[in-house]
């Protein structure tokens, strides 16, 4: 079914058109996150551009290079938003990781919400994602998240001092440490510890590609037309 | 120890201001900027190490909080000694610090880990957009690890540890109001 996902995965984040939609529920998360508002972070003057009034203008107010690093992050929070939605439908999980799924999974869908209302018509289209079933086992499923977090925290800090609007800094380093949180408390209910060294070292984005590749999550490029939720794999 | 590394590369420049001065670091980036921040990071930092060594020793810590504790106060003496290293000449003295009830129970311990992790969350991310980029990339592999910390300890205390989508900065003056708040008394 998938050929070169490596390939594709670069191709996601080359694609540039979007009709914008998300059907994910509307969450607790969702609410906070749009009252604090993803540039509403403390950030005047170089952001105040960014609070334009329609997407179209948002996004335009923003430097290429940032439109390309948010278009990155935006499908990394796509797979994690993805994989938590599924593993929450599935009912494998139970007790405390059962929880922590809905917590992070509702974080998640807000970032992908934050990020395409930010992007407007430059947000790439959700890729369409077969978790291979690890959804579908508590094990395999804190296993699964403990490394989309953790790849999800040195992919933000590899490109955080590339990043030249100061407001799409002050957002992305604020979703950066929350990525960590959910790394820690992933790592805690599997079992192993949360915080394994003083430094946390980024990673490249053609280090964070060659990983995500070797998972053979993402399946397909986006389809054009075509709106529909994230696809089951049982 | 790759952000100790990236530290150490900051030349010595003159320092203008204390902390207090600090309320207002928002110009360009800059090395002299750098410092500043880094000198208030340095507090946070001594703090960090003070506390967990003094919650060793009183709070009574046992199992999984103990475990937490031991490894927390282990990153942050690491933290510590890349600031210095990053400021030479210009490092801060160690604070005098009361931190009272804070490591006296292993509940009280909790609250208080909660609160000095999360501050120095907000205080360096507050901070991530008046440094220059080289300092960012070191600060930011200390962050994620002090966000670490925080989920670790409310996990431990069966919290929900990410309650935000999103963390929210805090000034830099926010932050020294903050140390003070916690027990540093300069």
């Amino acid at each position: 079914m998938t050929m070169d996902p490596f390939e594709r995965f670069d191709e996601f984040l080359a694609e540039a058109d979007s009709d914008g939609a998300l059907r994910e529920t509307r969450s607790r998360a969702e609410a906070r996150m749009s009252r604090v508002g993803l540039l509403g972070l403390g950030i005047s003057g170089a952001g105040a551009l960014l609070f334009a009034r329609t997407p179209a203008a948002r996004a335009a107010a923003l430097p290429a290079g940032d439109v390309d690093i948010l278009n990155y992050a935006l499908v990394l929070e796509y797979l994690q938003a993805s994989f938590y939605t599924e593993a929450e439908r599935s009912g494998a999980l139970t007790g405390k990781t059962a929880q922590a799924a809905r917590v992070v999974g509702a974080t998640e869908r807000a970032h992908v919400k934050a990020f395409l209302e930010l992007l407007g018509s430059k947000a790439v289209k959700r890729p369409t994602f077969n978790f291979q079933g690890v959804t579908e086992a508590q094990r395999p499923f804190l296993k699964t998240a403990v490394g989309f977090e953790d790849l999800a925290v040195a992919a933000y800090k590899g490109q955080a001092t590339k990043l030249q609007s100061n407001a799409v800094l002050a957002a992305a380093v604020g979703i950066h440490s929350v990525e960590a949180r959910h790394a820690a408390w992933m790592r805690e209910l599997f079992g192993i510890t949360p915080a394994v060294k003083a430094f946390d070292p980024a990673a490249s984005r053609s280090q964070i590609n060659r990983i995500v590749s070797r998972t053979h999550f993402i399946v397909a490029k986006p389809k054009m037309k075509v709106r529909r939720k994230p696809k089951f794999t049982g | 120890m790759g952000a100790a590394a990236a530290l150490g590369g900051l030349a010595a420049v003159p320092v203008v201001g204390r902390l207090f001065r600090l309320g207002s670091a928002n110009a360009a980036p800059s090395k002299a900027q750098d410092i500043q921040i880094l000198q208030v990071v340095m507090q946070l930092e001594f703090a960090q190490v003070a506390f967990y060594e003094r919650a060793l020793r009183e709070a009574g810590l046992k199992g999984d909080l103990r475990e937490f504790a031991q490894t927390s106060l282990g990153h942050e003496r690491e933290h510590l000694s890349a600031i210095r290293g990053a400021l030479g000449a210009k490092t801060v003295a160690r604070p005098k610090m009361e931190f009272g009830a804070k490591t006296k129970s292993p509940n009280a311990f909790i609250a208080a880990a909660t609160e000095l992790e999360d501050l120095a969350v907000a205080g360096y991310n507050g901070q991530a957009t008046n440094l220059t980029k080289h300092t960012l990339a070191a600060a930011a592999e200390i962050v994620s690890v002090e966000a670490r910390h925080a989920a670790w300890v409310r996990a431990i205390a069966g919290e929900v540890a990410a309650p935000d989508p999103v963390d929210k900065p805090i000034t830099a003056q926010e932050f020294a109001q903050g140390l003070r708040q916690f027990g540093v008394k300069s």
